[in-house]
């Protein structure tokens, strides 16, 4: 796996093992924890078996990205449009969470291939409700169409008490990740993971995705912010998108992409790390069999022939020896 | 945000399938087979050219190292391709590949959890037998690669008993019959603390009741495709075996009636597509009843488990053993099979009884011994047992207290993994 996926998995597990056995009347009650804190609530109720409950607890907000009634800013209407006739909002939500939805699984629609890919994008409520403001920026974008009145920078949270900003124009819109890791080995490995990713960028095959950039130092574009929120121990991360990359079906990809950016470093400096555990092991058995063949076993030595006391290395072999 | 305002990560790891999810829920989030498929066709080639294997693999669309999927993907992706190769982490439960172990918890966290490991302690189980060092490996790359901030590293049988805990009593002392796909193991436990020194376990396990399915399947000349047949022995296993209380009996209910009593199997053959199907008769009651007479399946171990939890309480402190009796869990895959514990108990019973029967005509009638409560108890959550003792457990607020944390490993290594309470005066 390479990319997140949108969705969530367990979500749309118990999603897709609900309306299998819609009639049969269920108690269910899960709580579970994404990465960036998200979390989720779900809820069935022996009564009404078709109705069920989601609750979403976003990341709080650091002081310059503004909730509008707990939630981003047009996330209303992206869950309206999202998933008009089965969802239903409640308000107030649920006591701890943000937003509290009301899904009517009856209400599904019959198409079986359809009714997958409807729940798929229910499995994906935190794309649709973080990304709101991103989308919008980057529906503006594709149809070219400078954005009525908004700020010329906006704050997305993404993660608890950090945001991201966006630059929005009217033919490119200019996204900047300040990047932050708490543990030390993850600094230095996100630093070297965003310069080889900028470097990756350059090379022949990648020319149509957009220009990236990495600096250690806030760009120009964030010299309007306050100071505090500035601090990032990994750099910054600086994306371009143009109108071609939000074409048609590509403004989903493109907003989950983003949204889910810092996870996603996160993701690969963890995997890293794994690999280099793998290395690293295999180089200790490697050298305890090295210590192995060294040790004196007489008693070995006396039942096989003198020439197989010591493994002679074929040149080939030694040279991979000296290079890991 | 404290990672202690969030659920606990609770993953049991068992030889044939993984349960995972968060504490405080009553069921775990994935209950997947723990098994990893890789790509070994890029790793391989790493040292000789990696520029060009560099092109290769970008043209491929892949990252070696991430090449890789786990649980059910797995299954699919090597019968469908022959790319990849499937590596069983765990066996006889313990683990045998840590690369794959390491590989399975990545995907674990990050794919199917989808959680951030630096945000949630974990609880993370063992067997009982499980070598210090391998707790210390564990706590590595718990702490290492993943960042955790705190670890917990439980007994599995200690949380099997944990999952009665809740549903009726607090009774923290009694046996563990952990016959899980690996391994099975009979652990006296006396007020949550492992008694070490009487631990028992037999070399006869789920995966033996599969193999011995799948040999009677095939002596009969059951049509079943022969890539296929430890898959089907399995199914047939986990969905038509039961116990039964007497074996020439069952033989005979089965020769009256055949109608009622074999099914049927359907299958498609994967490599041509051609659907097949085949009898499952005998097997149903022979494959569990290899735990209650072993000499059916091997030659050279012939000792029930009845005889084996009986010999393991009669080595355990005397003053525990009333207890013990009295409360014998039964937990993992291989319980489930119907009447399992009707039949235990039956048996138990009968080696119990004739012991006391047989210490009273010693003693001349003069003194009655009080009868000996036999108990085996089944719940309908065996399956993930386990798991579920750990999400209650996970769930208290000691259970952070107790946890190993990211700041005690930076200061002492990952020796302070090496030792388990629950094992008190025991290394």
């Amino acid at each position: 796996m390479i990319l997140l996926q949108s969705h969530s998995r367990f979500l749309l597990q118990t999603l897709v093992n609900r309306l299998h056995n819609l009639e049969k009347a269920v108690e269910l009650d899960y709580h579970w924890v994404e990465f960036g804190d998200v979390r989720y609530h779900v809820q069935v109720s022996v009564k009404n078996p078709h109705l069920l409950l989601l609750s979403v607890s976003l990341p709080t907000p650091p002081s310059e990205t503004i909730f509008f009634g707990g939630l981003p800013r047009g996330a209303i209407e992206a869950i309206k449009a999202a998933y008009a006739p089965v969802v239903q909002i409640l308000d107030p939500p649920k006591d701890g969470f943000n937003l509290t939805l009301k899904l009517n699984l009856s209400k599904l629609p019959p198409d079986e291939e359809y009714r997958q890919a409807f729940l798929v994008k229910i499995a994906s409520v935190r794309e649709v409700v973080l990304g709101a403001p991103l989308r919008v920026a980057l529906k503006h974008l594709s149809s070219r169409t400078a954005a009525p009145a908004t700020d010329p920078l906006l704050s997305l949270v993404h993660r608890p008490n950090e945001s991201f900003f966006l630059v929005p124009q009217a033919d490119k819109v200019t996204v900047v990740f300040p990047m932050r890791f708490k543990d030390s080995i993850d600094i230095v490995l996100a630093t070297s993971f965003l310069q080889e990713f900028v470097e990756a960028r350059r090379t022949a095959g990648l020319n149509n995705a957009p220009s990236c950039l990495w600096s250690p130092s806030p760009p120009l574009e964030l010299k309007d912010v306050p100071v505090e929120s500035l601090s990032a121990n990994a750099g910054f991360v600086t994306f371009v998108i143009s109108p071609r990359h939000v074409e048609g079906k590509k403004l989903d990809r493109t907003v989950w992409n983003l949204s889910s950016f810092h996870a996603y470093v996160s993701y690969h400096v963890k995997c890293s790390e794994g690999f280099m555990h793998t290395r690293m092991r295999r180089r200790v058995e490697s050298l305890i069999q090295a210590l192995d063949r060294a040790k004196p076993d007489l008693e070995k030595s006396r039942k096989t022939a003198p020439s197989r006391s010591f493994k002679r290395l074929s040149l080939k072999e030694a040279r991979a020896n000296s290079k890991s | 945000m404290d990672a202690t305002s969030r659920p606990a990560v609770v993953i049991d790891n068992g030889t044939g399938y993984t349960k995972m999810g968060f504490a405080g829920n009553v069921e775990p989030c994935f209950i997947l087979p723990t098994v990893v498929a890789v790509n070994e066709s890029f790793l391989n080639q790493n040292r000789i050219a990696s520029k060009a294997n560099w092109l290769a693999q970008h043209s491929a669309g892949v990252m070696a190292d991430l090449d890789f999927y786990i649980g059910d993907e797995a299954l699919a992706r090597s019968r469908s391709s022959s790319t990849y190769n499937l590596s069983y982490p765990i066996k006889h439960g313990q683990v045998d590949n840590w690369d794959a172990m390491e590989r399975y918890w990545q995907q674990c966290m990050f794919n199917y959890l989808r959680c951030d490991p630096e945000d949630h302690y974990f609880l993370l189980t063992e067997s009982p037998l499980t070598a210090p060092e391998s707790r210390e490996y564990t706590g590595e790359i718990m702490f290492e690669t993943f960042n955790v901030p705190g670890l917990y590293i439980a007994v599995n049988s200690v949380l099997a008993l944990a999952a009665g805990y809740t549903t009726s009593k607090c009774e923290m002392t009694g046996v563990v019959v952990d016959v899980g796909d690996g391994a099975t193991h009979v652990v006296p436990v006396a007020d949550g603390y492992v008694i070490g020194s009487s631990i028992k376990s037999i070399p006869i396990s789920g995966k033996d009741v599969t193999l011995f399915i799948q040999q009677l399947m095939r002596e009969r000349g059951e049509n079943i495709p022969p890539e296929d047949s430890f898959e089907v022995a399995r199914k047939v296993k986990e969905m038509y075996c039961y116990t039964c209380s007497d074996i020439v009996k069952e033989f005979n209910k089965h020769d009256k009636e055949p109608a009622k009593y074999i099914k049927q199997w359907r299958g498609i053959k994967p490599k041509t597509g051609v659907p097949y199907s085949c009898d499952v008769g005998y097997e149903r009651f022979l494959g569990p009843e290899v735990f209650f007479s072993p000499e059916i399946y091997s030659s050279d171990y012939s000792t029930p488990l009845p005889a084996v939890i009986d010999k393991c309480i009669q080595s355990a402190p005397i003053d525990t053993r009333r207890a013990l009796y009295k409360n014998i869990v039964l937990s993992g895959g291989s319980t489930m099979f119907k009447d399992f514990h009707r039949r235990l108990q039956r048996d138990l019973k009968k080696i119990v009884d004739a012991r006391v029967s047989a210490s009273d005509a010693r003693l001349g009638g003069e003194l009655k011994a009080q009868p000996v409560e036999v108990n085996v108890v089944s719940h309908p959550i065996q399956r993930f047992a386990v798991w579920f003792g750990g999400s209650v457990l996970a769930s208290t607020p000691e259970f952070f207290a107790a946890c190993h944390t990211k700041t005690e490993y930076e200061e002492y290594g990952a020796s302070i993994c090496r030792t388990n309470p629950v094992f008190k005066g025991m290394y």
